[in-house]
């Protein structure tokens, strides 16, 4: 059936020689092409890395291949999810994406939906951070789904996950129940060759969108939850017999060649690294059992595997979910008794060191340079001898989020500054936030510091800073709230008009959505503010830095006085939109500047650098994009605009 | 071969990535690398490890790189352990006089490592206007001088015409050739 001409352009791509052919895909491009050919009809997502990139591959391959598939971004993680949630109920196919903060945020909806007879196929990709590169934590999905008790696959490089995609929708459907895809960073960020055949086709999608109404179904109730309750354990317990027999695609053995001395349950990108080590070491004393459903554990597979190896490790990231659900331990090593790391990627270098331990080896490295956690290594020399120090992140040259901060620090220097998730967590190289907790966490913790100093019956400033993007994903409730229980703090939206850490994603303050041709309505964060019952809104430019310290500083005076938030909106677009600009070129005279390292410190522009042979500034021409910004910033007067013709004689 | 590429958030190191891909996809042969990222663009240090062959999991491990190729001097030099013994070491130098550290002498020499520097930033200021956005191609100009694996000269002008934004190509063919001229 075809009734919505979900392969209507199927005769286009119908050239074999177009996609029959290897292609380097990153993980998460090869699960969009994945999530389009199984024919989902709606995607939804918020940005977080490492998932930021499966939407957008999913909008272009959609495109490409003329496929039906709605594709857009939700506010945030618990919006995107209930709104594909919801389209299952009418028997499509619906995929959520984010990364295991967002989980948390979309958990509420997770955990309930975990429990209904859903109609379409329902894949929750929640993508993990080991190590963290990006992130507040390290958690790892696989309990959440656990914690859910919905079942999860858990793939070990791009290919593998993209396969993963057909399989779950098919477990999803068969079950009526979620499916979470989870791959981890190394997974969802590698860039692997991957066979694209079959994958460049959209689904086929063959049964029709129709919402039954059923309220015993879809409605939560409590008499219905203690019957579901139980028939849920019962498919959970089908879910593992299968997994048991019929997924040997990922979970499978590889028996060591020899007499095995070591046997090793591994799941992830543990066993891709795993596999490897093995390959290079040319071992055939180590067989390998790996699992890619680690919940639930096809528990038979894995005793049987322990009670034929005499000594038994488990290589997982992040948390020992397989290990925890092993039945006995007695001869398992593993993060219970500290074989394996609890915190960390699981790196080669770390597993090598763990696997040769447990064989009871010394660690051969390929020559005796490489004791890189020794001191006193020969490019540990090398390194300290010339004072090569890893690169901070910072935010861009230009970044209109740098001039924010100094006005806000220059405004009220005592002020307590909470601040949120995004490229701003960079102000703090600036001294300009005091907390950073999660998405919206500026706003509510503003007055969670608003109130402990009026219990004590003290008053101290507050002025929070939030993104644009953050204010729409959580900002808001925060803000409603404190308006209604009276909490006076100044909050700033740094508004760049884009979801800028991620890469770029547009938000409801864009009025621009995902695809092209597919245009959204604009929301203006002053009205909605006023529509809170904000009273004091100020638009300044983000550049503007005496604006900025006169708008925070009324701003204060307006919440002290009225016992509400006050708003000040700084607004310029990010540097990475690449929106035409003013040119202000700038030089440092030389003569004024006291080498006070004041610009550095609190302006921190990596178009400025400090001699520190002559300890003074000056303009680094690789960086600098003449913004202009940095002349409010020295006390000295010594950072000016250039004039026309170069200064001659000034110093 | 294994690769590892080294340098700073927006230098253009995933391009050279998959200039990589391209060329061993079109010698049939697997890739896999990964490359941190999640902070690039705001300026930090980045490193991409590339594995063309027969692998699974995308990292390198240290003591194992045939090539550590640095966008960046002190990012390359701050990376050397991933290079094996007589491996190659390809980066740009922005202060040469680094290479005069006794104890950098030694660890290249004992190692047998061969280090290949090129003046990127100063080629950049002299035929290209002090663009430092051609450095990637630049770079990738000097590994095929070098006759790196995987840096086929044919091989790296046909990926770029392929991956070349249409605007930029002719440029970066040009900056391609500064590149050769500037090892041989």
């Amino acid at each position: 059936m075809n009734e919505r001409g979900l392969s209507g352009n199927m005769g286009e791509i119908s050239d074999k020689n177009d996609f029959r052919k290897t292609a380097l895909l990153l993980g998460n491009e090869a699960i969009a092409q994945a999530v389009v050919a199984a024919g989902c009809l709606v995607a939804t997502a918020y940005p977080g890395t490492p998932s930021s990139e499966i939407l957008p591959a999913i909008a272009s391959c959609v495109d490409r291949l003329n496929a039906p598939t709605v594709v857009e971004w939700g506010a945030n993680e618990k919006v995107a999810f209930e709104m594909a949630l919801a389209a299952t109920y009418t028997g499509a196919r619906a995929c959520a994406a984010m990364k295991q903060v967002g989980l948390n945020v979309a958990a509420d909806p997770f955990m309930s939906g975990a429990l209904l007879r859903l109609k379409g196929g329902m894949l929750l990709i929640s993508a993990d951070d080991p190590g963290p590169h990006s992130s507040q934590t390290e958690q790892d999905s696989r309990f959440f789904s656990m914690f859910a008790k919905t079942p999860c696959l858990d793939p070990s490089d791009a290919a593998e996950a993209a396969a993963m995609v057909e399989d779950a929708y098919a477990l999803s459907e068969k079950h009526n129940i979620i499916v979470m895809l989870r791959p981890t960073t190394r997974v969802a960020h590698c860039r692997q060759t991957v066979d694209v055949l079959d994958r460049l086709r959209p689904g086929v999608f063959d049964r029709p969108v129709k919402f039954d109404r059923d309220p015993n179904r879809w409605t939560q109730l409590p008499a219905l939850v203690r019957v579901a309750s139980p028939q849920h354990n019962a498919r959970i317990a089908k879910i593992r017999e299968e997994f048991e027999i019929d997924w040997r695609e990922y979970n499978y053995e590889l028996p060591a060649k020899g007499k095995p001395k070591l046997g090793i349950i591994a799941g992830g990108v543990s066993f891709a690294m795993l596999c490897d080590l093995i390959g290079e070491w040319g071992r055939d004393d180590i067989s390998v059992l790996k699992i890619g459903t680690p919940y639930p554990l096809p528990c038979r597979m894995t005793e049987n595997f322990i009670a034929r190896h005499e000594k038994v490790l488990v290589l997982e990231e992040t948390y020992p979910v397989i290990e925890t659900q092993l039945l006995d331990r007695g001869k398992v090593n593993g993060r219970w008794n500290d074989v394996v790391p609890s915190a960390g990627e699981l790196l080669p270098e770390v597993i090598e060191e763990i696997v040769l331990s447990q064989l009871g080896e010394m660690i051969s490295k390929p020559d005796s340079f490489l004791d890189s956690s020794s001191g006193s290594s020969a490019l540990s020399t090398v390194i300290n001898e010339l004072n090569l120090t890893p690169r901070k992140p910072q935010l861009c040259a230009g970044c209109p989020h740098r001039g924010s901060f100094f006005s806000i620090r220059k405004a009220i220097p005592n002020a307590i500054n909470p601040s949120d998730i995004g490229c701003y967590t960079l102000g703090i190289n600036q001294k300009g936030l005091d907390s950073s907790l999660c998405m919206g966490g500026s706003v509510t913790m503003s007055s969670g510091f608003y109130l402990g100093h009026k219990a004590a019956g003290q008053e101290r400033p507050v002025v929070a800073t939030i993104g644009d993007s953050t204010f729409f994903h959580m900002g808001i409730a925060g803000l409603l709230s404190a308006v209604y229980n009276k909490h006076a703090f100044v909050l700033c939206v740094l508004d760049n008009s884009v979801t800028a850490m991620t890469g770029g994603q547009s938000h409801p303050g864009i009025g621009k959505k995902l695809r092209k041709n597919d245009p959204g309505r604009t929301l203006d964060i002053e009205a909605v503010v006023r529509g809170c019952g904000v009273t004091f809104v100020e638009t300044v430019a983000s550049y503007d830095v005496t604006a900025g310290v006169d708008a925070v500083k009324r701003a204060w005076e307006h919440a002290k006085a009225n016992k509400i938030p006050a708003l000040v909106i700084y607004k310029h677009p990010c540097m990475l939109l690449h929106v035409p600009q003013n040119i202000v070129p700038v030089t440092v005279r030389e003569d004024q500047c006291v080498g006070c390292r004041y610009c550095i410190d609190y302006f921190g522009c990596p178009g400025l650098s400090f001699g520190e042979k002559v300890k003074k500034t000056s303009i680094d021409p690789r960086y600098c994009v003449s913004c202009g910004v940095c002349e409010a910033v020295c006390p000295h007067g010594a950072i000016i605009k250039r004039p026309a013709k170069p200064l001659s004689g000034a110093a | 071969m294994q690769y590892i590429i080294v340098g700073i958030g927006g230098q253009g190191i995933l391009f050279t990535s998959k200039v990589l891909g391209k060329i061993a996809i079109g010698k049939g042969l697997s890739a896999i690398g990964s490359e941190v990222h999640g902070m690039a663009q705001r300026g930090g240090s980045v490193i991409s490890h590339f594995k063309v062959g027969n692998y699974k999991g995308p990292l390198v491990t240290e003591g194992n790189a045939d090539v550590v190729m640095a966008f960046d001097q002190s990012e390359g030099i701050r990376n050397l352990s991933f290079l094996r013994k007589g491996g190659t070491f390809l980066v740009n130098t922005s202060s040469p006089q680094a290479f005069q550290n006794e104890s950098l002498k030694k660890y290249l020499t004992d190692r047998e490592i061969v280090t290949c520097r090129f003046p990127g930033y100063d080629i950049l200021n002299q035929h290209m206007d002090g663009n430092t956005l051609f450095l990637n191609v630049l770079i990738l100009g000097t590994a095929s001088g070098m006759k790196i694996e995987g840096f086929e000269k044919d091989l790296v002008v046909a990926a770029l015409k392929e991956l070349s934004p249409p605007k930029y190509l002719e440029a970066n063919l040009k900056v391609f050739d500064l590149g050769i001229e500037a090892v041989s």
